[in-house]
């Protein structure tokens, strides 16, 4: 009993209080987001359902020791292959088959599959602190991110592909690559984007060409086309203003001239509606999210725990930044939500999975992290 | 502390911590800074829409209130791909009721692949009656209903949409079309009235367009104003005198085999148009047919839009002047010993028939009509100064200002132009060398029948906006000779058409007219047999009432206006006498024996 009540003494309320007021604050926007569109009615009261949900796994995952999932790795990271091989049977949204769909939810894999190549690289890297700065590390630890990266990116779901291998790249800086490595990796990258331009980038979708493009030379004299999305999330920005037009009053959102409100552009409704102050206000809850997995990764008991932690404070820290970065225009349009507050359940529920670890770890770590 | 490179920890914590700086700055600049002005501006295209709202146009009166032209609503009838469900149906229910739609067609544009075309709705017809939409409507509930019964997509007509839009319309068909001209309404934003009335009056008939901002914002849209329907617009013209001329002029061109021709009537008094009879015409509701009548350049209404060599109606001016200047009086003689004139013995000038006259007055010269007369008055008596001086003041040279539009006007060749030689003084005395409008003819005459005074033409009487009428006031242009010299002119008029006893004379009535016959110039000269053949009158002569004109272009039963234009100068006065309860003489006057 005593042992319990100690690990729930080093339960990080700053991280958990963040994640959960930027999740009610995610529900309260995508009520105001839906601005009366019948098909998406249902929206909030299936994110609180999930918020539900998701609350329950945070807590089961963190009272769980963290070490225990060590040995799950493996089966994990083949049943969500499996996954991902299921997804191409089901039916193509949007253009790009994403979504697996059981009962009557529909799963994203990819979601899932963030946390898994976390975990995955976190026991891989753990598990080599002696032999880290080989190059066949490198390309040992690149196999494994390519036997998941490789499906999701025939989906073809370019954004969740980058996020993955942004992790890895974060792994390799952490775990301490070479800085020559380094330089060769770029080289290779240089490489396949001069043989991608060579081929005419053959191996993007056609929506993600014209998402570069229109990104990068914009057409003035667009105003349905392809930059209408991007252009509007900058005016629903800017008629935000200090304070916002308030709850439920922004024209551009309820008027519906911005798109994908409840998903993608919902930072962009954030700011319409509460303003500057209600922007900033969400970023410094971000910002408590990514300071607090940090500090936990420098306090974790072990390299296992303190890998997981860094992981995922990169992942949110690389999700917010670019949604946020695309909202105001600065990033081409990717698809990548706003960790906690966008619209979507299977990432709500991974990322509440991926702070239950987190916390997990907090609670065993050697001190408390205040 | 576990994790194995304390410093690439630290510059990841940089990295974001720069980055996460960055959106802020990003935020800040979004918000306030010139780029945000921008951005609020650009929202402001998105708030609601500028509308402009056209009132309905002007209707156009006859000048006893008959309709000539209003609107009706019709419907434009489309197809926006957004919404269709089911091509068939629309292919079909479209291909059944509305005329001159095919199945195949409708169906290929109803099933368009969203995706690739741009712009997502196709007209299929401009124009749809009212009853054809109520049918379509029905049609589309009652399988609405249907599909509610048999919970199934289809049959559905949803994504056929229809507009409301204004039509033009015009009662009476061909009548008084090219008085009243036309309105483009397919044209929508742009439309505008076309030749006549409808051009020369299209802002009034418009209106005052009213923009109104409509917000997108459901909370802040407002009832739209009331706009004020465009004026509308009494004519002048007499719907039964326009429908008889019109009737006169195309029995005319059928018996004497013309190429066309014009009949005006005016009201000498105040310049009133009372009808204005020309051909060609057509029908202005299917005025997209107006190529297949008026190929090319063809004048819309020849009456004010063509010029001619008007011939001996001329003489009359000649003669006003004559007499105005006091060169001559109704009793000088001329005396035609030879039949023919010569300008600085060089040029002959001979009579219509090549015979001399002998010793003939002023009112025998008129009557039989002599060029070698007129030509002795014009270069003999009046020089050039005056007789050029009495034709600039009938108007001629410059337009009569009528309210059409599309007047013609050829300017005249005055002695002080170098193309002008003396030849043409002579031959302008008996109206060959001088190019005119029916419509010039019948301004500078109308003076000889009220007393000396030319009256500025027009066709419109009054204007009616807002429930207020605003007379137009008659406007005197000129008064090129006096009111005894027109008197006197108007008396040996009537006097030469009686002891000629002319084709024009009408029974019961005093008239005074000239007929005339223009010989057309070919290039080789005036070479050919076809003339134009006019006839000018006015009457009673005592108190003119009308003055009529008659132009026929090129008959062939005859060269001569006395033989061709005469006649249905009578035709037509026989019938206006009627029509304008004008009694004959002798009851007007009060010398009917009982």
């Amino acid at each position: 009993m005593k042992q319990i009540r100690n690990i729930w003494q080093n339960f990080d309320f700053w991280l958990f209080s963040a994640v959960l007021i930027l999740s009610i604050l995610g529900i309260a926007l995508i009520r105001s987001s839906i601005a009366g569109n019948l098909e998406l009615v249902d929206h909030p009261q299936r994110q609180t359902t999930f918020l539900a949900i998701s609350l329950v796994v945070l807590f089961v995952v963190a009272a769980v020791d963290y070490k225990y999932w060590m040995t799950l790795i493996q089966p994990m990271y083949l049943v969500t292959m499996v996954f991902l091989l299921f997804v191409f049977t089901a039916e193509a949204r949007f253009g790009a088959v994403r979504w697996l769909e059981v009962g009557q939810i529909l799963i994203q894999p990819a979601e899932l599959a963030k946390i898994v190549i976390i975990l995955t690289l976190a026991n891989f890297f753990a598990n080599r602190d002696n032999r880290i700065l080989k190059f066949s590390t490198i390309l040992r630890s690149a196999v494994l991110v390519g036997g998941l990266l490789i499906w999701i990116f025939l989906q073809p779901n370019l954004s969740t592909t980058i996020v993955l291998l942004v992790i890895w790249a974060a792994f390799l800086w952490i775990t301490g690559i070479r800085i020559r490595y380094i330089l060769i990796a770029i080289g290779l990258v240089l490489f396949v984007l001069v043989i991608g331009a060579l081929t005419g980038f053959s191996f993007l979708e056609d929506y993600q060409k014209l998402r570069i493009t229109n990104f990068l030379f914009p057409d003035p004299d667009a105003r349905y086309g392809e930059t209408y999305n991007v252009d509007q999330a900058l005016i629903t920005i800017g008629t935000g203003g200090l304070f916002g037009q308030g709850y439920n009053q922004s024209t551009q959102v309820q008027l519906r001239f911005l798109k994908v409100r409840h998903t993608d552009f919902i930072f962009s409704v954030l700011a319409a509606e509460f303003g500057f102050v209600g922007t900033v206000l969400v970023l410094l809850l971000l910002v408590v999210v990514i300071v607090r997995c940090f500090r936990i990764a420098q306090n974790a008991s072990d390299t296992f725990g303190a890998l997981i932690a860094y992981g995922f404070g990169v992942l949110i820290f690389f999700q917010s930044i670019v949604n946020i970065g695309v909202n105001m225009n600065v990033l081409p349009v990717t698809g990548l939500t706003l960790p906690f507050v966008s619209y979507g359940g299977s990432s709500l529920l991974s990322l509440m999975l991926g702070i239950g670890l987190v916390e997990s770890v907090a609670m065993r770590s050697e001190k408390r992290t205040e | 502390m576990k994790m194995p490179f304390h410093g690439r920890y630290l510059s990841i914590v940089i990295i974001c911590a720069i980055l996460g700086g960055a959106i802020v700055v990003q935020m800040v600049r979004i918000n306030y800074t010139i780029y945000a002005q921008q951005l609020i501006a650009k929202s402001e295209d998105y708030q609601g829409i500028e509308k402009v709202i056209y009132p309905s146009r002007g209707n156009i009166y006859d000048r006893s209130g008959h309709i000539l032209a209003t609107n009706q609503v019709g419907y434009e009838l489309g197809i926006d791909l957004k919404f269709v469900a089911d091509p068939e149906s629309i292919a079909f229910s479209v291909a059944s009721i509305i005329d001159d739609m095919d199945y195949v067609n409708v169906y290929e544009l109803a099933n368009t692949e969203k995706r690739d075309v741009e712009n997502r709705y196709f007209v299929l017809s401009s124009y749809v009656s009212k009853e054809k939409i109520d049918e379509l409507a029905r049609l589309k509930e009652n399988y609405a209903e249907r599909r509610q019964e048999q919970k199934s997509s289809k049959p559905s007509l949803s994504g056929l949409v229809w507009y409301p839009m204004q039509q033009r319309t015009y009662p009476e068909g061909t009548l008084a079309a090219n008085i009243l001209g036309f309105y483009n309404y397919f044209s929508r934003e742009t439309a505008q009235g076309v030749y006549g009335i409808e051009e020369s009056y299209n802002r009034l008939l418009t209106g005052k367009p009213e923009s109104v901002f409509m917000p997108n914002d459901p909370y802040l849209v407002e009832a739209l104003p009331d706009t004020q329907p465009g004026a509308s617009l009494v004519l002048t013209i007499d719907r039964d005198i326009q429908s008889m001329i019109e009737k006169t002029l195309a029995d005319a061109i059928e018996w004497s085999d013309a190429e066309g021709g014009t009949i005006i009537v005016a009201d000498p008094k105040t310049g009133e148009i009372l009808g204005m009879a020309s051909t060609p015409y057509f029908n202005p509701n299917e005025y997209w047919k107006y190529e297949e009548t008026f190929p090319g350049i063809t004048p819309y209404n020849r009456a004010i839009g063509t010029t001619y060599e008007p011939g001996s109606v001329f003489k009359v001016i000649t003669m006003a002047a004559g007499l105005d200047s006091g060169v001559v009086e109704p009793s000088s003689t001329y005396n035609d010993a030879s039949g023919v004139y010569w300008v600085a013995n060089s040029w002959p000038i001979y009579n219509w028939d090549g015979g001399a006259w002998g010793e003939q007055d002023m009112t025998g010269c008129m009557q039989h009509s002599l060029n070698v007369c007129l030509a002795h008055i014009a270069i003999d008596l009046l020089h050039e100064d005056l007789f050029y001086q009495y034709v600039q003041a009938f108007g001629f040279g410059k337009s009569t200002g009528i309210d059409l539009a599309s007047e013609a006007n050829y300017p005249l060749r005055l002695p002080t132009s170098n193309q002008w030689v003396e030849i043409d003084l002579a031959t302008n005395s008996f109206g060959q060398g001088i190019a005119v409008t029916p419509i010039q003819m019948v301004t500078a005459i109308s003076a000889v029948a009220n007393d000396g005074l030319m009256m500025t033409p027009h066709v419109v009487r009054s204007v009616i906006d807002r429930g207020q009428q605003y007379d137009v006031t008659p406007q005197v242009i000129n008064s090129p000779i006096s009111a005894e010299t027109a008197r006197t002119l108007t008396q040996m008029l009537t006097v030469a058409l009686e002891e000629e006893a002319s084709d024009a004379l009408v029974e019961g009535y005093s008239i005074a007219g000239k007929t005339g016959t223009g010989e057309i110039p070919t290039e080789f000269g005036y070479t050919s047999e076809l003339t134009n053949t006019s006839f000018v009158g006015w009457g009673p002569s005592d108190d003119p009432q009308f003055l009529v004109y008659v132009w026929l272009e090129k008959p062939s039963i005859s060269k001569w206006g006395s033989v061709v234009a005469a006649p249905v100068f009578r035709d037509v006065v026989e019938q206006l006498v009627v029509l304008m309860r004008i009694p004959p003489d002798n009851i007007r006057l009060g010398t009917a024996n009982e």
